[in-house]
């Protein structure tokens, strides 16, 4: 009796020690992406940024409703929808980088070496900060540009080599482009360790021109 | 009784040692695991539980509403080109100004596109330990996929999406913690990338050697997931988000 009593509670004591070890297992050994198992600090920019974006989208919601009532009676009125026409067509040439733009930005000027990937990320990050429009010296950066290596002390962009130093011109809401590029542990801080004989500069600008694209993509 | 009284008072005594000792140490690692296992929610409850439960509902909520958003975009937009195309009918208006204006939105990845091209799949390495030497390698960085999409444009792509969000002038890959955002929306692996164009140029561009050796040195030695397929009828769904146009002006 005393035996088998025994080999109950070993048995009883296994089973659990089994169970909890998967558990172990699962719950510390494995990488998960979990949105749970994010740091505060980590959760509360994704909400920031989360927040600035439908706040972007509550925006052209409330520009389109005026616009629909607007066309609907233009329309109503027998005067067409020309003049909305004519506004989808100038906000759309600047979207997709098929004219000529003017405005404020900030200029990022990189004298050194520097490769494709991180002009890349770059211009992740300034679309990233807000940019409506870029050009990488006079090369525009339309939504289908590739980079790629070019010949020594260049870059290629969409296939035309650009030669270094290089000047990034991102037209947009400067502070917020500015701040989003410079801060502490920011992109610009990155490539200065990545890059330390490379010099990064960022200014502010008024006012920027950006040339049309060249063959427009 | 016999047993007992045949091996006398010592031998019970041994008996019921080595059934205690056989007992101790799965106790031991019993208690062990307990302490492990209870330390462990301890040290997540302590500070995560009580920001983190209340910050991910926020999260969720926010990307809840931002489909919400998203669809009355969509909605606004479409009854706009609904009064458009009724005022073109009526009017007579420029046939040129509206097939400029159909264009433009296909530029601009305004338009849902289908046809032929690749499909790019993108995975972290399956079953990477939390804390594993090379974690990093083992798992999909957002600058996997701009790399990704970057080979893509190259190779001729015409339109890309990646996991149903279009890649346009405007879009960003943006990694907060290990969450990673495409235009926007919060997104985890596995990523699929629909690449749509010529598909041996593109299929050349992802074979070729010099370009993206990382991820493919990764997928040899750390397991990594990465995949590029030829698929037919590939549907590239039209941008839904914001067309934020404030500060430039066209010339």
């Amino acid at each position: 009796m005393r035996t088998s009593a025994g080999a109950i509670a070993v048995a009883v004591v296994a089973l659990f020690l089994g169970v909890l070890a998967v558990a172990q297992f699962r719950s510390q050994d494995v990488y998960s992406r979990s949105l749970q198992l994010e740091t505060p600090a980590s959760l509360t920019t994704l909400i920031a940024s989360l927040s600035d974006r439908n706040n972007s989208l509550r925006d052209e919601i409330f520009d389109l409703r005026l616009r629909v009532e607007s066309a609907r009676d233009s329309v109503a009125n027998g005067k067409g929808s020309l003049a909305e026409s004519e506004r989808q067509i100038a906000q759309l040439k600047v979207f997709a980088a098929q004219s000529a733009v003017r405005g404020p930005g900030i200029s990022v000027r990189i004298d050194g070496q520097f490769d494709e990937r991180a002009l890349s990320d770059l211009v992740n990050e300034l679309r990233n900060a807000g940019a409506e429009a870029i050009a990488a010296n006079d090369q525009r950066i339309g939504p289908r540009t590739w980079f790629g290596p070019g010949p020594a002390g260049t870059i290629s962009v969409d296939g035309v080599a650009v030669r270094g130093p290089w000047t990034l011109k991102a037209l947009g809401a400067t502070d917020v482009m500015y701040v989003a590029i410079t801060r502490t542990g920011g992109i610009v801080g990155q490539f200065e360790l990545i890059y330390p004989k490379t010099r990064f500069s960022v200014a502010k600008e008024s006012t920027l021109d950006l040339a049309a694209p060249a063959a427009p993509r | 009784m016999t047993a007992i009284g045949a091996a006398g008072p010592g031998g019970a005594q041994r008996e019921r040692l080595k059934h205690a000792l056989a007992l101790l140490l799965p106790a031991t690692l019993f208690g062990f695991l307990v302490a492990a296992q209870w330390q462990g929610q301890q040290e997540r409850s302590s500070l995560s539980v009580r920001y983190n439960a209340p910050l991910t509902d926020a999260a969720f909520a926010l990307q809840g509403e931002q489909n919400t958003l998203k669809a009355q975009l969509q909605d606004l937009r479409k009854r706009l080109d609904d009064i458009q195309a009724s005022a073109t009918t009526q009017t007579g208006a420029s046939s040129e100004q509206e097939s400029r204006l159909l264009e433009l939105k296909a530029k601009a990845g305004l338009t849902a596109l289908a046809g032929d091209g690749v499909v790019i799949q993108l995975d972290d390495a399956r079953g990477t330990s939390a804390g594993a030497k090379d974690l990093d390698k083992s798992i999909c960085h957002s600058t996997d996929i701009t790399d990704i999409v970057n080979t893509a444009w190259r190779g001729g792509a015409a339109a890309i999406s990646v996991n149903d969000q279009r890649i346009v002038s405007s879009t960003s890959v943006y990694c907060v913690g290990s969450t990673i955002m495409v235009n926007g929306t919060l997104m985890s692996p596995p990523f699929n990338v629909l690449a749509l164009g010529p598909q041996n140029q593109l299929l050349g561009a992802f074979d070729d050697p010099s370009q993206l050796r990382d991820i493919k040195q990764r997928r040899d030695v750390q397991g990594l997931g990465f995949r590029v397929t030829r698929a037919t009828a590939i549907h590239i769904p039209a941008y839904d988000g914001a067309l934020t146009v404030r500060h430039a002006i066209p010339r």
